[in-house]
Formats: structure tokens, sequence, C-alpha cells
């Protein structure tokens, strides 16, 4: 049966476009489906151009949802991702 | 295919400087994992696309999963085309992305990273038409 899975997770910095890449990569590693949601805007974590396209920005709550058998996994490697990469700023 | 075989990109400029800048900010946003090759500019380093530089560019992008080109501009499709009709030396598949520059580069190298066959990278690429940047 398909699991599904949410956490957030309040950004210390912008998302730039580098961690947008390595985020998209990791999710594309999981067969679950992965979405950001950014107050009303929701990107597929799969989509690099929709994850940049959020313009998600320090101090903004982002919400990671996974639907699929590997769906706690592919939350935790994105909200490790998103809690890294916004620290930097990179 | 091998198992760590990774989709190559070329970029087909008229302008050398662009190709080379939209290559190192793909293989920045991607992490460096994909063969990203700039052909941009004619042969004598003026703007204008080269057969013999797209040529090269695909022979070294290509590790065993196919090969995606990026056009600049419509006219770039040209050199292209011409080249995968007259040539047949030339690795495959081989798939041209009817795609915006900057976003479908970085779209195709994000899915070749992740892993994604041919068919994938192309549907990126060709997806971002669609991407809004506001």
């Amino acid at each position: 049966m398909p699991a599904s899975c949410e956490r957030a997770i309040t950004l210390t910095g912008d998302l730039h476009a580098r961690p947008a890449g390595a985020l998209s990569v990791t999710a594309a590693k999981f067969s679950s489906a992965v979405a950001l949601t950014v107050g009303s805007s929701r990107a597929d974590a799969k989509s690099v151009l929709g994850v940049m396209g959020l313009g998600a920005t320090s101090g903004q709550r982002v919400t990671v949802t996974a639907d699929g058998p590997d769906a706690e996994a592919a939350v935790a490697a994105i909200i490790a991702i998103l809690a890294a990469a916004t620290r930097v700023g990179a | 295919m091998s198992l760590h075989a990774r989709v190559g990109i070329v970029l087909v400029s008229h302008s050398a400087a662009l190709a080379e800048g939209a290559a190192e900010l793909a293989g920045q946003i991607s992490g460096g994992t994909v063969a990203i090759i700039p052909a941009g500019g004619t042969d004598d380093g003026h703007l204008g696309t080269s057969a013999a530089k797209v040529q090269q560019a695909v022979k070294l992008a290509d590790s065993g999963a196919g090969v995606l080109i990026l056009p600049d501009l419509g006219s770039a499709v040209l050199t292209v085309r011409a080249l995968l009709t007259d040539t047949g030396d030339l690795p495959g598949p081989i798939e041209i992305a009817d795609a915006p520059f900057v976003e479908g580069v970085v779209a195709a190298t994000v899915a070749a990273a992740s892993g994604g066959d041919i068919t994938a990278v192309l549907a990126a690429a060709e997806e971002a038409r669609h991407a809004r940047k506001l």
C-alpha cells in the first residue's frame, strides 16, 4: 500500500539554483511522487525549474509531501537538503 | 548502456561564450556528473555555427546513453539537422530538443544527472517551455 509522508521546514536562507538542482536530482532517485508547497505555490520536487520557480526565501515555511513506497525516506532526504543548502545561501 | 552511463548534452549556440556559459551554469546546478559540451561559434571564432564543432561535441558527450542537442535559435537547427542527415558514424541515440536554451539545458542536465534515459532527458528539456519564472 502506498504510504504518504509530510514534513515542513522553515528556510534559513533563500532557495537558490544549486540547492534546487541538488534537491531535484535527489527527489528523482525516489519512486514516490514528491512535492514542495510554499504558501499557495506547489511544485514537483523532481522538476528543477518548478522548484526554482517557487522563489522560496529565507523565513518561509516549505512543506515537503511524498506519496509512494519510499515516501518517508524521500521526505527525510529533501528536508535534509533544504536544511543544509539554505543555511549557507548557496 | 553501462550502469553509470549518463545522457550527454551538447549546446549549439551562435556564440561560443553563450554555449560555454550555459554549460558552466547547468554543470553547477546539476552537480557536475553530466557531460555538457559547448559547440558555439564558427570554426574561425566568429558568431555562427559549425558542423565540425557540433560533430566533435557529440562524440565527446556520448558515454553510451545517447546525446541530447540543444540549439539556441532556430537557424542552429539547420546545422544540426544537416549533420545528423549526412553523417552515419555518430553514436546514438541522438535527439534535438525544441526548448528554451537556458531553462532547457538546466532541466535536461538535472534529468540526466538523475539517471534519466534519452526520452526522459528530452522530455525534461521540452517541458521547460512551460516553466514560469515569476
